[in-house]
């Protein structure tokens, strides 16, 4: 179920396809899935690294997993697709809403962490596996504000959720670092909490704090703090496969490599690079 | 309220008041307060969510800036704030018919600065935009004035004339 020992990837962005296409040990990227036409044949440039072994995974973001309404049928059709046509090993997609009343967020929400919740995470993955041919890692999100009413704990959530719909945990350790940052709590508790067994593989990306909340921006340099959690992390179940996400202001290439090497190094993974 | 028609009873589940409208309700009201301007729902940390808005803000400048990369350098460093004031109301239509209505919109107010112009003034000539639905390509030839600019468009060609003197 859990797939292959990927190492470190990243996130192919159209912007750094050449230096993407460049690292002589990569073996797995992401793609965001809503970029990739469903019709085939794939962007040349994902072809390009399928045809040399790399894995690519598409990351969906706009399903909207979390939302009350029953995911969109063709939005669930596109996803798998896109993974059929990419031949990707897993997809995944994020624990959050991104719209509601027909109006978009345009970012991804946080849910109430209650068992009404629980309930339409889980009926809107099932939908989404019943026409995935592949395995799905959910994935939770950073979040600058909770619910009122939480009836569980992030850990008690997340388990159930991953119990109820045997999905894999796509695990963000920069999203971990920054609630338990904007929470006050200690990020080492969830990660002894958490069934790091069922991560498919990890995200590690750049942040920053603005007036004391931190913001997950993926367009700022990783923290030492998050390298420290990656490594953390590693100590106690070191993940199949970890990912550097940067989603704009991209730094030259030796800055980025020096990130690969960093999450190569805390993680225990060879360089890519 | 007039005429002698009493008010209908209000609704005995309130749908927006925290703990008890359904997870559809509650998540519809927290959007409305994201991008629409709606009031911070109760319960919530006001300061969050605020901070929460703003970033979304942010993001959306970001994104809308490049599909509009001439409109967003003409305003140089006000077009955060111009973009933020505009759209903390108005929930995203997709990045490109944003900036239109915004470019339209402010064309409306004085003239823009001439390379946004020739941007607006090109898509204006190249799609039809009706400000409600995805803009659509133009079949026939066109021809758009816009401040000192002016494009003409036949078969996807672009021919543009500025008067840059402004």
């Amino acid at each position: 179920m859990i797939p292959d020992d990927y190492g470190v990837g990243i996130g192919w962005r159209p912007e750094i396809a050449g230096f993407v296409a460049e690292l002589p040990g990569l073996r797995f990227v992401e793609v965001v899935a809503e970029s990739v036409p469903a019709t085939g044949p794939p962007p040349p440039a994902l072809a390009a690294l399928r045809d040399r072994g790399v894995a690519v995974v598409p990351h969906g973001v706009r399903l909207s997993l979390g939302g009350a309404e029953p995911v969109e049928p063709a939005r669930v059709s596109h996803f798998a697709r896109v993974a059929e046509l990419l031949d990707a090993p897993l997809a995944s997609e994020h624990i959050a809403f991104v719209r509601a009343g027909g109006v978009e967020a345009g970012h991804l929400l946080p849910l109430p962490r209650t068992r009404e919740a629980v309930d339409a995470v889980v009926a809107n993955v099932t939908r989404v596996q019943a026409e995935l041919t592949v395995p799905l890692a959910l994935e939770p999100i950073a979040a600058l504000f909770d619910w009122p009413d939480d009836e569980l704990d992030e850990a008690q959530f997340l388990g159930e959720i991953l119990d109820r719909t045997g999905a894999l945990l796509l695990l963000d350790i920069a999203n971990v670092y920054a609630n338990a940052h904007n929470r006050g709590t200690d990020p080492l508790d969830l990660l002894d909490r958490l069934p790091l067994d069922r991560i498919g593989y990890v995200h590690v990306a750049g942040g920053a704090a603005h007036d004391g909340i931190y913001h997950d921006t993926h367009t700022d340099p990783v923290p030492d703090a998050v390298l420290e959690l990656v490594a953390e992390l590693s100590a106690r179940h070191r993940p199949p496969a970890l990912l550097l996400e940067r989603d704009g202001h991209y730094p030259p290439a030796a800055a980025l490599r020096a990130e690969l090497d960093a999450i190569a190094a805390a993680s225990g993974h060879p360089r890519v690079t | 309220m007039t005429g002698g028609t009493p008010a209908p009873a209000p609704d005995p589940t309130p749908l927006v008041t925290g703990h008890t409208g359904t997870l559809a309700d509650r998540q519809a009201a927290l959007v409305a307060t994201l991008v629409a301007g709606a009031p911070v729902p109760p319960g919530f940390d006001v300061r969050l969510v605020g901070a929460a808005r703003s970033a979304l803000l942010g993001k959306r400048a970001g994104d809308v800036a490049r599909s509009w990369p001439l409109l967003a350098a003409g305003l140089g460093e006000r077009w955060p704030a111009v973009f933020a004031r505009w759209a903390a109301t108005r929930p995203t239509q997709g990045s490109l018919r944003d900036g239109w209505d915004l470019a339209r919109e402010l064309a409306g107010e004085g003239p823009l600065p001439t390379p946004a112009a020739e941007e607006l003034a090109v898509r204006e000539v190249r799609w039809r935009y009706d400000g409600t639905a995805a803009p659509r390509r133009r079949g026939l030839p066109a021809v758009h004035r816009l401040g000192g600019v002016t494009v003409l468009q036949i078969a996807g060609r672009i021919r543009l004339w500025s008067r840059r003197d402004r």
